[in-house]
This record gives structure tokens, C-alpha cells and sequence, in this order.
């Protein structure tokens, strides 16, 4: 069943494309052979997370499609085989317990589980390490309801929904330049409420709260731009939150860093007509 | 080997000259309306809880279909920001804490005490204070609509700093505290009610290995809501000193935690999962055993997956919290992950009660077969969430939305229409229509399939939660369009159940008292039961003494 929710790729549709310009029949071909093949679906990322969750996925995808095809066959032979036909003089069999089969019922999904624990646990820890020297660190701060990126030099870029013109509209968002194949670190904080920083392309989120400092590292294995949302309900404009990433190769964003004024803001849309 | 002991003999309970335990009083009987305010008998007010959880559900469905209407496209006008909010935040607490956990109640008040053979509940006024209690918050929170600010609308977990007044001035809010605390307090009191009339009032041979799983869930349940229920009362005043007596327990500003509201929240609200899912796995258990006229498969083993579903429920609720960075993740992991095993154990006991049965496939059993297929499949994305990798790409998505409309309107819709379809002629003496049941649940299963689907997909595309209004170039329309359409049909299939049962309630089938053989204690009375229920109890021998009685040559097969 899952197989087929996830047998496309959802982020190449997010605007704007991502890098991999693929024509629609090699996106089509690309989710019937690798898709469904090797990745069993699952949605692509753009950091090198990517790799940890797709193999939690074709985890799942192993495990839970016997299992649920088990347990649906199960269903729907009792239900064929076993229905009261008319005219039919049969008795139920007034059995209760089966011992061994209850056993291997609670014994195998022991099993599966801790299987999926240890899986899980070693990702976990690889997606949630955060890097003692990283490329750059960049401070995103959610507020109600826009965000602001400040540089370590101290260059901020900052939108909100007060510039947005529509939900339409995805030219006035604040825009978070990053290195493509650099570790980048965030400090995600809020001063208001609870927000949540999440890029569907990175396959990763995390929630900015007041009191609480967060650090997330990425490291964008493609150049291209993606948009980004607050995942948590902050209030009235909640769905206006969002952003757009941009990652650049290394001397295109060095280029465009050492152009900022330390200091400076740039205010999405502000010079736009 | 039989517990019954043999009884005393001489003058005292049993001897002819005993005073009646009861005192009929003569003359008219309360009816109507004055009966419905008055009657401290446990089935008039399961019936007023269940009436009452209804229209919950049917006010919460209305929200709902307005949501998906604002949905049905992208950048749409149907619904401004607030007022979206505000029926998120409402749709999830009605849904929540008037229709899913009250409407068990409902049923725990109606069948639990004939089910164990007890002539009405411990404490019948306490019974009678806890239903205004509960009707009492479901018109307070309801009236936050009233007010200027409208109703809550900061989603239904209430997220401080949100919450606070600097965030959400307003007495909407207010009301939504107080309405929830006063359904909080009524959980509470029905959950000492129940579970002292089980410890206490179980007929004569009734153990606790022989009460039925209906009956076991309903315990374990109230013992979950005695648990969880006073965690969020408790914090609920703590938000209520925030917001007007100036303390700063979840307020940043004055050092206060948000955490702390996060934890303290989901400590009540993962149990309340449970509270909400257990009872309804009770009824399909019940539905499964009459309907495939055997045993429950494993009803050992099927006590057992309850009792540790509800020992792990009240270990796993940072699950929630796993994105916010601030809790032990391979911990709540690994319980939450545990919980896979007796949820398990429970379909393949569900699969083994119809295994070898005969099959009566009346819409009952074919509401209780839907409930098992939709809670496989939120029951799989469940795994999928409670693993931290999966959880930190799908958290707060619609593919969320999906795993937890599939699991609770799997179980408490679910659940709950089979239950109207299985005990309505208990209730009323007459049978429900099974064509327009039938019809009823095509609809409603093909409608959820269509409504929450798409929604994993939704998610898997990046759209969050919560939004009012979304963009037309993100790839979400189509998907959106075909949740809105499934919306709208299961508007309709539930409205057929409701023409139903106003149909059937005058002009129905008469049932007599035990339509559909029965097994357990709730089927040896008359239909609806006279009050204090019993005039005389076939002797409890195993777990279902009806089925006993009417069948002393198909009696329960020992071994293995």
C-alpha cells in the first residue's frame, strides 16, 4: 500500500525544481526501477542524511509489507472461508488457546522490533550528531511569523509575512544561503513560540523553543533552492511561515558571503516592486 | 472447577422471608425528560452519555467538512486564518474529549454492569453528577464560539508559550481550560465509579478471569484515565495561574518552561490514545466472539496485551517530543516500538476468534472487520513514526494526520459504530436496518480510505499541518481535492446511520432479547433491561455463561 504513496519522488515537484532537471519520462522510469526496486519509494533528500533515512525506510518497507500482508490475508480468508452460507449446518470449532502459535506470535514481532530498534537507534545518533568544527554556523531565529538568518559576521536575512504578497507568491521569502558539501550548523532559537524548522528536501526537522537551544547539522549534497516551512502551529499566519534554501557551490557562496557588509539586513522583498 | 460456594442456609439473603434488597417505590415512573434529568440508572445515563458523545461527533464531523471545504484548494477563501484555527483547535478537543473518550464511557455505563451481572453502578448519583460534569464542558468549551476572540486556537495540544494571554488574550480560551477540566474531573469520577462496581459488584461466580474483554478494557481504561486525567488537570490550572495570576510556570519571559507544559501535556495525552482505542478493542472483541460464534482465540493472552498496552502507554509519550531535541530518544523509541508487540498479539488473537468460526457478516461485524483493516494500516505508520529517523522527515506532516485519523477514527468510529449496531436492540428492543447499516458502512469505509490516504502522500511532499491555506504550485491540489471529496462522503455515510437508528428507534425489527446468541450476561435480559436488570442469572461457569446455557454441547474445548 505504501509502496505506491511513495513511489515518486515529491521533492523534485516542490518548487523551484531541484537540481536534478530530469525530463518526466526518466522521472518515471527513475521511480518504477530505482524506486521501487532499490529505494521501495521512499522520498529523496539533499544531505547526506539522505542515505540513513532511505535504508530506515526499506527497513520498514521489508518488514511491514509481509507483515501487514500476513495479517490482511489473515482477514480476508476468515471472512471468505469462514462466512455463514445459507442452507450451511456447520458448527464453530470451540478451540481457545493454542499455546505454541500464541508463542510464535509474541516471539517473531519481539524480534522485528528490537531489529528495528538497533536500525534506528544507530541512524538516529548519525542524523543527530552535531559536528565540533563546522563549516559555517548560521543562527535562525522563528518569530511570529517570518524568520531571520544572522551570519557569523553578523549579516542577517530577514522576511516575514508582512512582505509576503500571497501564499502564491514564493518571491519575497527570507533566503537561507548555504554551502552545498560543507557541514553547516544551525542554532535554532525562538523568542516568541514554539516553531519548527523543517525543509521536506533535507528529510529532517527540528522545533525552535524559547528555553531551549537546538543544533541541527546539514550537509546539502546538491547545489539548488528548496522551500522551507514552520511545521509547528505558531498562530494566525502560521501557514505564511516559510523560506526558501539556497545552496551554492562553495566559491559562488563565498563570493556572495564576503559581499554582505557585516552587520547589514537584507529584508526579503523589500526592493522588489 | 467451579468458585461458586455453596450457599448459607437459614434465614438471611436467600431465605423467602428476606427483606427485597430494593424497595420499588409505587406509582408513575419518571419518563422523558424528567427521567433523562433525573435517573440515577447506569443505561439511561450510558444512553445520555452516548447521545450526548454523539452530537459531539456529528458538531466536530461539521468542523471537519468546513476544514476540507477551506482545503479543497489551494490559496482558498472559504475560511479565514482565525477562524481555521479556531475549528482546528475545537475539531480535535470535541472529537477528543466529548466524542471518543465519553462515548466508551457511554458504553461502559450501558453494558459493563449487565455484562458482570450487577444490578446498576456503585455509586448511581455519583454516576448521575459525572454526566452533567461532562454535558457542563462540552457546552463551555462550545461557547468559546460565542465569545469576541471566538474559540480556542492554538490546536488542540494547546502549545505554551501559545497558550499564554500575551500570545491568545481572550476568554475562548478560558472556557476551553475550564470545559476540558470539567470533562477531566467527570472521566475521573466514572472511572472510580467503574471500577469499583467491578471490584465489587460482580454477580456470583463472575472472577476476573471469566468477565468478558469488553469488560477488562473498560477497567484497564479507566484505570489509564485515573492516571492521566489528574496530570492534566493539574496543568491546566497551572496554565490558567499563567494567564491571569501572573505566575510563569510555561512562560519564557518570567524563566518559566515550555517543556514543561510539552511534557506534562503528552504524559496525559499518550495515555489518552489508549483511553481512547482500548474500550473500542473491548467491543470489536465482543463483536468478533458473537458473531463467529466461539470463544475469544487467547483470552489470556488478549488480558495480557491490554494490561501491557497500558503499562507502556504511560511510558512512551515524549514520542511526541522527539523533534523538539529535549528528550531521551532511544528510551520512548524503544518502549514506543514495544507497543507493536501486544497490539500484535491482539489482531492475531482477533484473526484467531473468527478462524474456523461462522461467520455472520451483518454490519456490526462488517463495522468491526473495517475497524481491523484501518488500524492495521495507521497501526504500520505508527511503527514508521515511532522511529526517530522516520519521525524527524514526518513529524507535524500530513502524513501524521494520516497515522492518527487512521488509528483513532479506525477505532473509535469504528469501534463505536459497531457497538450502536450490536447493542441498539439491547438498548431499545428493536433491530437497526441492516440494508442502510450496510450502505452506511460502504460508504464510510471507502470514504475514510479516500478522505486519509492520499494524506501519507501529502505528507511525504512536505505539507505541514495545521495550514489554513497552501500554494498551487507545491504538487498538493489534487491530493487535497480527493481528501475533500472522501470528507464529504463520509458525511454522508454517517448520516445514513443516523437516519437509521430514528428510523429503526420507532419502526425497527423487534429483537426480542437475544438477537444474535449471545455469549455474555448482557443478553440474558429482556431488551431494553428493566431496572436494576436481572430477575434471574444462568450460573457463570466460563467466560461467556449465556452461550453455556443455550449450548451445553458446544462448550469451550480444554487444552493447549
Amino acid at each position: 500500500m505504501l509502496l505506491i504513496v511513495g513511489a515518486r519522488e515529491p521533492i523534485d515537484d516542490l518548487p523551484p525544481a531541484g537540481a536534478g532537471d530530469r525530463c518526466r519520462k526518466d522521472r518515471l522510469v527513475g521511480a518504477l526501477s530505482t524506486g521501487i526496486l532499490a529505494d521501495w519509494g521512499s522520498p529523496h533528500g539533499v544531505t547526506t542524511g539522505d542515505r540513513l533515512v532511505r535504508s530506515e525506510w526499506a527497513l520498514n518497507y521489508y518488514i511491514a509489507l509481509p507483515l501487514a500482508a500476513v495479517v490482511l490475508g489473515g482477514i480476508i480468508w476468515c471472512v471468505v472461508r469462514y462466512r455463514a452460507r445459507p442452507g450451511e449446518n456447520r458448527r464453530a470449532r470451540q478451540f481457545q488457546y493454542h499455546i505454541p502459535i500464541e508463542a510464535t506470535y509474541t516471539i517473531i514481532p519481539l524480534i522485528l522490533v528490537a531489529v528495528i530498534f538497533f536500525v534506528a537507534f544507530n541512524n538516529e545518533n548519525k542524523l543527530t550528531h552535531v559536528s565540533e568544527h563546522p563549516g559555517l554556523v548560521v543562527n535562525v531565529q522563528g518569530f511570529q511569523w517570518g524568520w531571520r538568518f544572522t551570519y557569523p559576521n553578523g549579516h542577517q536575512e530577514l522576511g516575514s509575512v508582512a512582505t509576503e504578497p500571497s501564499i502564491n507568491d514564493e518571491s519575497a521569502l527570507p533566503v537561507l544561503y548555504l554551502p552545498a558539501h560543507e557541514t553547516v550548523q544551525l542554532d535554532l532559537v525562538s523568542d516568541d513560540v514554539i516553531h519548527g524548522f523543517y525543509v521536506p528536501a533535507f528529510l529532517y526537522q527540528r522545533d525552535l523553543i524559547p528555553g531551549v537551544k537546538n543544533q541541527v547539522d546539514f550537509n546539502v549534497t546538491r547545489t539548488g533552492k528548496w522551500i522551507g516551512e514552520c511545521n509547528e502551529l505558531c498562530g494566525t499566519y502560521h501557514a505564511f511561515m516559510r523560506f526558501e534554501v539556497d545552496a551554492m557551490p562553495k566559491s559562488k557562496f563565498d563570493a556572495w558571503y564576503h559581499a554582505q557588509k557585516p552587520n547589514s539586513i537584507t529584508v526579503a522583498g523589500a526592493n522588489q516592486q | 472447577m467451579t468458585l461458586i460456594q455453596e450457599r448459607p442456609s437459614g434465614p438471611g439473603l436467600y431465605s423467602e422471608e428476606a427483606e427485597p434488597l430494593t424497595q420499588i417505590v409505587p406509582g408513575p415512573r419518571p419518563r422523558g425528560v424528567v427521567k433523562f434529568i433525573t435517573s440515577t440508572d447506569h443505561k439511561q445515563i450510558g444512553l445520555n452519555y452516548m447521545v450526548t458523545a454523539f452530537t459531539g461527533f456529528l458538531v466536530s464531523g461539521i468542523m471537519a467538512e468546513l476544514m476540507r471545504t477551506q482545503l479543497a484548494g489551494p490559496d482558498n477563501h472559504v475560511l479565514t486564518a482565525n477562524a481555521y484555527n479556531q475549528l482546528v483547535t475545537m475539531h480535535g478537543t470535541v472529537m477528543l474529549f466529548v466524542f471518543g473518550g465519553p462515548f466508551a464511557f457511554g458504553l461502559a455505563n450501558y453494558i459493563l454492569p449487565l455484562q458482570i451481572g450487577a444490578p446498576d453502578m456503585a455509586f448511581p448519583r455519583f454516576n448521575n453528577l459525572s454526566y452533567w460534569l461532562y454535558l457542563g464542558g462540552f457546552l463551555v468549551m462550545m461557547s468559546g464560539f460565542l465569545t469576541n476572540n471566538g474559540a480556542a486556537d492554538f490546536g488542540w495540544f494547546s502549545y505554551a508559550p501559545l497558550s499564554e494571554a500575551i500570545h491568545t488574550p481572550g476568554p475562548g480560551v478560558d472556557m476551553w481550560i475550564l470545559g476540558i477540566a470539567l470533562t477531566g474531573f467527570s472521566g475521573i469520577f466514572t472511572a472510580v465509579n467503574v471500577i469499583t462496581t467491578v471490584f465489587t459488584l460482580r454477580a456470583p461466580g463472575m472472577v476476573m478471569f471469566r468477565m468478558p474483554i469488553f469488560v477488562w478494557n473498560s477497567m484497564v481504561t479507566l484505570f489509564l484515565v485515573l492516571l492521566a486525567f489528574p496530570v492534566l488537570t493539574a496543568a491546566l490550572a497551572l496554565l490558567w495561574c499563567d494567564r491571569h495570576l501572573g505566575t510563569s510556570f510555561y512562560n519564557p519571559v518570567g524563566g518559566g518552561q515550555p517543556m514543561l507544559w510539552l511534557n506534562l501535556f503528552w504524559f496525559f495525552g499518550h495515555p489518552e490514545v489508549y483511553i481512547l482505542a482500548l474500550p473500542y478493542f473491548g467491543v470489536v472483541t465482543e463483536v468478533f466472539a458473537t458473531f463467529s460464534k466461539k470463544p475469544v482465540f487467547g483470552y489470556k493472552g488478549m488480558i495480557a496485551a491490554t494490561l501491557s498496552i497500558a503499562g507502556l502507554s504511560m511510558g512512551v509519550w515524549a514520542h511526541h517530543l522527539y523533534t523538539t531535541g529535549a528528550v531521551l530518544l532511544p528510551f520512548f523509541a524503544a518502549l514506543s516500538l514495544l507497543i507493536a508487540v501486544p497490539t500484535g498479539i491482539k489482531f492475531f488473537n482477533w484473526i484467531g476468534t473468527m478462524w474456523q468460526g461462522v461467520l455472520t457478516l451483518n454490519t456490526a461485524m462488517l463495522f468491526a472487520i473495517g475497524f481491523l483493516i484501518i488500524f492495521l494500516c495507521g497501526g504500520i505508520t505508527g511503527v514508521m513514526l515511532a522511529q526517530p529517523p522516520l519521525d524527524f522527515q514526518l513529524h507535524n506532516t500530513y502524513f501524521l494526520v494520516a497515522h492518527f485519523h487512521y488509528v483513532l477514527l479506525g477505532t473509535t468510529v469504528f469501534g463505536a459504530f459497531a457497538s450502536i449496531y450490536y447493542w441498539f436492540p439491547k438498548y431499545t428492543g428493536r433491530l437497526l436496518d441492516e440494508r442502510l447499516g450496510k450502505l452506511s458502512f460502504a460508504i464510510m469505509f471507502v470514504a475514510t480510505n479516500l478522505t486519509y490516504f492520499p494524506m501519507h502522500d501529502l505528507g511525504l511532499r512536505g505539507m505541514p499541518r495545521r495550514v489554513f491555506t497552501y500554494p498551487a504550485n507545491a504538487g498538493w491540489t489534487f491530493l487535497n481535492q480527493l481528501a475533500t471529496i472522501g470528507a464529504y462522503l463520509l458525511g454522508i455515510g454517517v448520516l445514513f446511520t443516523v437516519i437509521n437508528v430514528f428510523l429503526s428507534f420507532r419502526r425497527g425489527e423487534i429483537a426480542g432479547d437475544n438477537p444474535w446468541d449471545g455469549q455474555t450476561l448482557e443478553w440474558a435480559t429482556s431488551s431494553p433491561p428493566p431496572e436494576h436488570n436481572f430477575e434471574i442469572l444462568p450460573p457463570i461457569r466460563s467466560e461467556r455463561p449465556l452461550w453455556d446455557a443455550n449450548h451445553p454441547d458446544q462448550l469451550t474445548e480444554v487444552g493447549h
